[in-house]
């Protein structure tokens, strides 16, 4: 009996130190809890609604919000997220709900409704830019709380990776919730609050992670460096990187990216719709010393909108070295007399100017004198949709499926039905988009430069020692904010 | 500390001229020397495109001046004309140039010159109409109160009674004592659309790339202030040194042409 009792002593006294213990671990677990995560941003987002957010920052901070049904691989193919998809028809998709699937922020479970009720607000409302993008469909048959099928108007063999729109409550969509300012969705990062700068809870772990604007680079690193802010990605000169990588006190990751950098051509100027001209510029422009002196590291030369690793990307594809004395006797074969002037238009950003001004200097032996017009982005965007430019300079941020050598050069595809913004029409071309022989189209893309390419810009982020667990992602996501963690020392 | 700010403005006019005839290349770009410090070759550095800092200094010092004199000269004209007929005539030409006066006074300067060249576009031509259009009023203002007096000094009624006509009255027998005030003023005016002139580049609404600015190197410098400090040092310290040279010559012209200053 003695021995029994001296058991039942040291049982409890064991139960009380693993209660003990759990205590000071969920102390411990408090103590990274609320110690927030703080993100310093040079843009803040503009919207919360998927509905109608264009803008990156938006985009990126929805990923995490919400999820959608498809997502995409490494090799950019679409993946199953929510859902799996099965293509019954070119104009018939099959959607089949996973389970289990996580409930919305405000515990509610998320049903085929919910999936029909989003798409169908998406064709519903009257100002979403993405409406044009799903018009396609024709209708949603929910067959059950976890089946549903798309119909399309015409056939789309690429309808499942458009599968990519975050899903919202039906419930709410119905009572015309303000899903821009009070965002519910399912997704790893639930909303909290948004004054000056935006709070979100990590739903697995409570861990608070802050988004706030901080517009200057200088400023931005000064806090980074202060410890005011965690972590930084992107949206830095190439030279305040460089100096953020000698100090010891924050961590540099810096990866390859996958946003298209390219010269913008108006295939309808005179003088640009002669090829010899078209690669006189392209031979205009010393790519690789640009990289290396005012780019970030992993940026690469370009040769398509899609990367090599593209499951569509073609490795084959050489790029245009830097010969003014070529280029100058391309203009000259092309009859045209020296120097040859062009205008190029760009946005007010710093870097872009900047790089607009060394191009200016580069094309100056080649025979081409560069007149750069720096507009504001609303000016400069609409200037180019509306093909009044002779050459502009922009990116293709976070593409994913070939489709866009079909929406930027099928000669059927000038805005406002697609975006060939420069109006190129070549028949070969057209045949090879038709086919998709995507290997064959970019070869040709490549050799009648309707765009000059230039480079995939490298992605970066810059945290303090405290923060693990985040990378930069090609495209520039911010999907790491669902596991980055922040130890207290 | 007089003859150091005759001394530093000197040296900018100086620089002026050099800049001209040693024909620098203020935009030739060296991607090789990029935010270089301060070396034998480039003795004020280089800046975020390779280009010397010195050359773009002293053409940007050129933009200054060139604006300066430009924007000084046809807002005193106006200011002086404006005053003179308010002062001279009186009653409702006084009252409605002055209405008009204050409103513009109404406004901040420099904001009102920021909404002038946002509405005009980015440019040098637009930057002097836009700093015209706001800097005149000083002028009128000043003009108008002394103009006011001296309109009933006796020399003024004498030659009014020998039958001067009015333009003869303005300029024959007002304006000659109002020159040193206007000299005074318009040295001030020079530094203050020095200054103008800077901001409204710094905000991308003056001098456009690739011509050198003041006001545009600094917002490029601030940009690289923590990599290279000595660009955003090199031409923050120009512009203060030549404003602060100005200023100060002001207050000396203002003293040496006080008559009631005892010798």
């Amino acid at each position: 009996m003695k021995y029994l009792r001296f058991l039942l002593i040291i049982y409890f006294l064991q139960l009380s130190a693993c209660d003990f213990a759990s205590k000071d671990t969920n102390r411990d677990a408090s103590v990274h809890q609320s110690t927030p995560i703080h993100f310093a941003l040079s843009q803040a987002p503009l919207s919360l609604d998927p509905r109608v957010a264009t803008d990156a920052a938006s985009e990126r901070v929805i990923r995490l919000i919400y999820q959608p049904l498809v997502d995409f691989d490494q090799n950019f193919k679409p993946t199953p997220k929510l859902a799996d998809w099965q293509m019954v028809s070119a104009t018939e998709y099959l959607v089949s709900l996973k389970s289990p699937r996580p409930l919305f922020h405000n515990q509610q479970p998320l049903n085929a409704e919910d999936v029909k009720a989003t798409y169908d607000a998406i064709l519903q409302l009257a100002n979403s830019p993405l409406s044009a993008e799903y018009a396609n469909i024709q209708k949603i048959t929910v067959h059950d709380a976890e089946h549903l099928t798309f119909y399309l108007k015409q056939p789309d063999p690429y309808f499942a990776a458009k599968l990519i729109i975050g899903i919202m409550p039906k419930q709410l969509l119905e009572q015309q919730h303000d899903f821009a300012r009070y965002p519910i969705g399912n997704g790893p990062l639930a909303f909290v609050k948004k004054n000056n700068k935006l709070v979100l809870r990590r739903v697995a772990d409570g861990q608070i992670i802050t988004l706030s604007e901080v517009k200057d680079p200088t400023v931005r690193v000064l806090k980074l460096l202060r410890g005011e802010t965690d972590l930084l990605q992107g949206e830095l000169p190439a030279e305040l990187v460089k100096y953020l990588q000698t100090k010891p006190e924050v961590t540099v990751k810096t990866s390859p990216g996958a946003n298209y950098s390219y010269l913008g051509l108006n295939m309808q100027d005179p003088m640009l719709s002669s090829l010899k001209v078209r690669q006189a510029i392209a031979h205009a422009i010393d790519r690789q010393a640009l990289i290396d002196k005012v780019m970030v590291n992993h940026t690469r030369i370009a040769g398509a909108i899609l990367p090599p690793e593209h499951y569509a990307g073609n490795h084959s594809l050489k790029a245009y070295d830097y010969n003014p004395q070529l280029a100058k006797r391309l203009l000259t074969e092309a009859g045209l007399s020296l120097p040859v002037k062009l205008i190029y238009k760009t946005s007010t950003d710093a870097q872009r100017v900047r790089i607009a001004t060394i191009l200016q200097a580069q094309m100056r032996p080649a025979g081409i004198e560069l007149e750069i017009r720096s507009l504001d982005w609303g000016t400069f965007f609409e200037d180019v949709k509306q093909g009044n430019f002779q050459l502009f300079g922009l990116t293709w941020v976070g593409i994913k499926t070939p489709e866009i050598y079909t929406n930027v050069f099928a000669s059927n595809h000038f805005p406002p039905n697609g975006f060939n913004r420069g109006r190129f029409s070549d028949a070969t071309l057209d045949s090879l988009l038709e086919k998709e022989d995507w290997q064959a189209a970019t070869d040709r893309i490549h050799e009648q430069l309707p765009y000059i390419p230039l480079w995939y810009e490298g992605q970066f982020a810059v945290s303090n020692k405290k923060i693990t667990n985040y990378s930069p992602k090609p495209d520039g996501n911010w999907d790491d904010l669902a596991t980055i963690r922040k130890y207290a020392h | 500390m007089k003859y150091t700010s005759y001394l530093i403005l000197a040296f900018w006019l100086i620089a002026v001229l050099l800049g001209n005839v040693l024909q620098l290349n203020p935009n030739a770009i060296d991607l090789e020397v990029i935010l270089q410090a301060p070396t034998a070759q480039h003795w004020f550095g280089a800046d975020d495109l390779g280009r010397d800092i010195l050359a773009r200094v002293l053409s940007g010092v050129e933009v200054s001046f060139l604006v300066a004199l430009i924007v000084t000269g046809v807002t005193m004209t106006i200011g002086v004309f404006v005053g003179l007929l308010a002062g001279f005539y009186g009653g409702r030409v006084d009252a409605v140039l002055m209405q008009i006066t204050d409103i513009f006074l109404a406004f901040p300067g420099i904001l009102l010159a920021i909404a002038f060249a946002a509405v005009l576009g980015p440019g040098l031509g637009n930057l002097i109409v836009a700093l015209c259009l706001t800097g005149w009023v000083s002028y009128a203002r000043l003009t108008r109160g002394q103009t006011l007096s001296l309109r009933h000094r006796q020399h003024v009624q004498a030659a009014e009674s020998l039958g001067a006509g009015v333009p003869r009255l303005l300029f024959r027998h007002i304006l000659p004592l109002l020159a040193s005030i206007l000299v005074v003023e318009a040295t001030y005016s020079l530094a203050s659309v020095m200054i103008a002139e800077a901001s409204l580049s710094f905000l991308g609404l003056g001098i456009q790339a690739p011509d050198a600015s003041w006001g545009a190197m600094l917002r490029d410098a601030v940009r690289y202030m923590l990599i290279a400090p000595h660009y955003v040092l090199i031409v923050g310290g120009c512009l203060m040194s030549l404003i602060l040279a100005i200023n100060l010559g002001g207050d000396y012209l203002r003293d040496a042409l006080d008559v009631r200053k005892p010798d």
